[in-house]
């Protein structure tokens, strides 16, 4: 199934942001749940194998856009014919964008995508957060495909794409992590520092930096990469 | 093909790679690395993200030799790919390594057109074009040259059987050459092992440590 | 060989004499604890207020020589780079020296007016040599500790260094070595290049080594400042 999701924001009168287009069809709906907030609902079990969200943002010079959502999205394998789902973000951003959706479980035997492409302007910021689980709980792993494009003004500053589950390039014994996260930021937060932890890398970007942290446990992966940012109160135990 | 890819692959052409172990000498400290399974395992791993982000780029900077505009287009792109400082250190300074044998091996324009401190697989794609090889041949010596040092690596570290060693890395040839085929296929391929980027920052800031990277 | 084609094409018109116009580059090399290190640093002592001159150092594991001149204050840090040699430390001199000519070139660029780099290798055994695609001339430090026979056993770095060092004389009496038969060896196998007994801790300056030096860079128009 096809799923749209379009998002405007644009800067209004007295320096604040308005939503002129806020729309979606298929399997996600969208809601304004704040003046520059937007929260994805899933109307539908999945995705499924199969199935491609397109997200596309806008944030326009001058606007803020947050979006986030509600619940951690499962994605399931197809039936019959192996398929991967997909979900495509691409955002072109002269504001701030700060997305940041829920934790993407992917079950046994399915595999998803997970794709997110970042325009900036001269003065666009970002801050993205991935979190990913794979396998429900008792249940073998399933695939993750992650791909991050993000460019300023046509100059590429990160792109990699990290593969994890069975038969994926970057997930082999003794090191085949169930969950990982990963925070890119990039607008006025310049560190050249690199920071390391257990199973947790900080690295250095035009701007901004990239956060990952990887392991078993969800909760415990995505407090060492909240550790990793820059101002945070704790630090990763070595 | 021509021998010229001979001579590229060839680990005692002097461009400085034995001086690098491609994240085998903090993989062998982390644990990660400790027989001959694990290292295979471990060059696996490697030829399909970083080896197969450098197939890519090579292949293409075969294609672009001594357009300036391009290759410089290709450095951006490999700079986005390699996040981790210490690997972007490694990967320039292999780069200068090459680019100095190159130009003396291969005297073509093309190596003018290169940018400042080129990344390895940049001056290896050119070196390909100079050497008169083909975009194919530069993504597979460059596929070659992920796992063939981290190999030899290893096995100084180890003191492991350097018969072993050569069998895994013979062994691993059909995988090389899929790298090596898909990176021509797809567009510029961006694996990236976030592991590999970690060991490589935990080595940098080391003070005991047999190579450089 | 294609008829066409002549041997030139093969060769660049190149020889090591003429490589660079930059600095003098010496080569220290010898076994682990014959005294490079020391040698460098009596070297950097006795000759700093000559040559503007810096140092290369190729530690097999830690940056541990580099440290000991740094912590010496022999010479200012910006004016040390200490390589890599990736468990090669005979590779890296000789065979691909890479690492090394960017060690230097980092150093001539932070420097231009750098007249003299000591390149001392990591410990190895008697046959290190350096490649003089690397250096222009190159000394091998040995001991008398070693044994007096080391001088007759030979090997590349004994028979062919352009000076041949035999560090710790003072220790003689001590391990038996006979310095009259170091001498005669070396002698007989060097083919009429320099040998030195030198005792580091009896002359801290390094004196006669760094008068050899000197000759070696007036040999090619250095001036002593």
């Amino acid at each position: 199934m096809k799923t749209f999701v379009e998002v405007v924001a644009r800067p209004g009168p007295g320096g604040r942001t308005v939503l002129p287009v806020v729309r979606a069809s298929g399997q996600l709906a969208v809601r304004r749940t704040g003046p520059t907030s937007v929260h994805l609902v899933a109307t539908a079990f999945g995705p499924l194998g199969g199935d491609d969200a397109e997200v596309s943002l806008v944030v326009e010079e001058g606007a803020t856009l947050t979006v986030r959502s509600v619940a951690a999205a499962i994605a399931l394998p197809s039936r019959g014919e192996v398929l991967p789902s997909a979900q495509r973000i691409t955002a072109s951003v002269g504001g701030t964008l700060d997305l940041g959706l829920e934790p993407t479980v992917v079950a046994a035997c399915a595999h998803h995508l997970a794709e997110l492409t970042v325009e900036l302007g001269a003065a666009g910021a970002l801050t993205a957060t991935e979190q990913v689980l794979l396998g429900r709980t008792g249940e073998e792993p399933g695939r993750w495909t992650g791909t991050v494009r993000v460019a300023r003004d046509g100059r590429p500053l990160l792109h990699t794409t990290v593969g994890l589950g069975p038969c994926q390039a970057a997930w082999l014994p003794p090191v085949a992590p169930r969950a990982y996260a990963s925070t890119v930021h990039i607008g006025n937060h310049e560190t050249n520092d690199v920071l390391t932890g257990e199973d947790a890398v900080r690295l250095p970007l035009p701007g901004g930096w990239v956060a990952t942290a990887w392991g078993t446990d969800l909760h415990r992966v995505v407090r060492a990469a909240a550790a990793l940012i820059p101002g945070a109160p704790v630090r990763v135990p070595a | 093909m021509t021998a010229a890819l001979l001579t590229l692959a060839d680990s005692r052409l002097p461009a400085g790679g034995h001086t690098h172990s491609g994240g085998v000498e903090q993989a062998i400290a982390a644990g990660v690395v400790s027989d001959p399974g694990s290292l295979a395992a471990f060059l696996r791993r490697r030829l399909n993200t970083s080896g197969a982000v450098a197939a890519g780029l090579a292949a293409a900077a075969c294609d672009a030799a001594g357009d300036a505009v391009r290759l410089a287009h290709l450095d951006d792109e490999a700079d986005a790919r390699t996040p981790s400082p210490a690997l972007r250190r490694a990967s320039r300074q292999q780069g200068r390594g090459l680019l100095r044998v190159g130009r003396r091996a291969w005297p073509a324009a093309a190596w003018d057109a290169l940018p400042a401190f080129p990344h390895h697989p940049i001056v290896l794609g050119v070196a390909a074009a100079a050497g008169g090889l083909g975009v194919r041949d530069a993504a597979q010596v460059a596929a070659y040259l992920s796992i063939s040092g981290p190999a030899t690596a290893a096995q100084r570290l180890l003191a492991m059987d350097p018969l072993t060693v050569a069998a895994v890395t013979a062994r691993l040839a059909p995988d090389v050459d899929d790298v090596a085929a898909r990176a021509l296929t797809a567009a510029l391929p961006a694996a990236t092992d976030p592991l590999l980027d970690l060991l490589a920052e935990v080595h940098a800031a080391r003070k005991d440590r047999f190579f450089a990277s | 060989m294609p008829p066409d084609h002549d041997l030139d094409d093969y060769v660049d018109p190149y020889s090591p004499g003429h490589r660079h116009g930059g600095p003098l580059r010496v080569g220290l090399g010898g076994p682990v604890g014959s005294g490079k290190t020391a040698l460098a640093a009596a070297l950097c002592r006795t000759l700093g207020a000559e040559y503007d001159l810096a140092v290369v150092t190729n530690d097999i594991y830690t940056t541990e020589d580099a440290d000991f001149l740094r912590r010496n204050a022999v010479l200012p840090d910006d004016r040390i780079e200490a390589v890599q040699t990736g468990c090669c430390p005979h590779t890296a001199i000789r065979d691909d020296i890479t690492a090394n000519l960017d060690a230097v070139e980092l150093l001539e660029s932070r420097h231009p007016g750098l007249e003299l780099v000591l390149v001392e290798s990591g410990g190895d055994n008697l046959t290190a040599s350096f490649s003089y695609g690397l250096i222009d001339v190159q000394v091998f430090v040995i001991d008398v500790a070693g044994g007096d026979k080391v001088p007759r056993k030979g090997g590349p770095g004994v028979t062919a260094a352009d000076l041949l060092v035999v560090n710790k004389t003072d220790l003689a009496p001590m391990v038996g070595a006979d310095l009259d038969v170091m001498r005669r060896d070396s002698a007989a196998v060097r083919g009429g290049k320099p040998t030195l007994l030198i005792s580091l801790r009896e002359d801290p300056t390094a004196a006669s080594v760094a008068q050899w030096v000197r000759e070696q860079a007036r040999a090619r128009g250095l001036q002593t400042a």
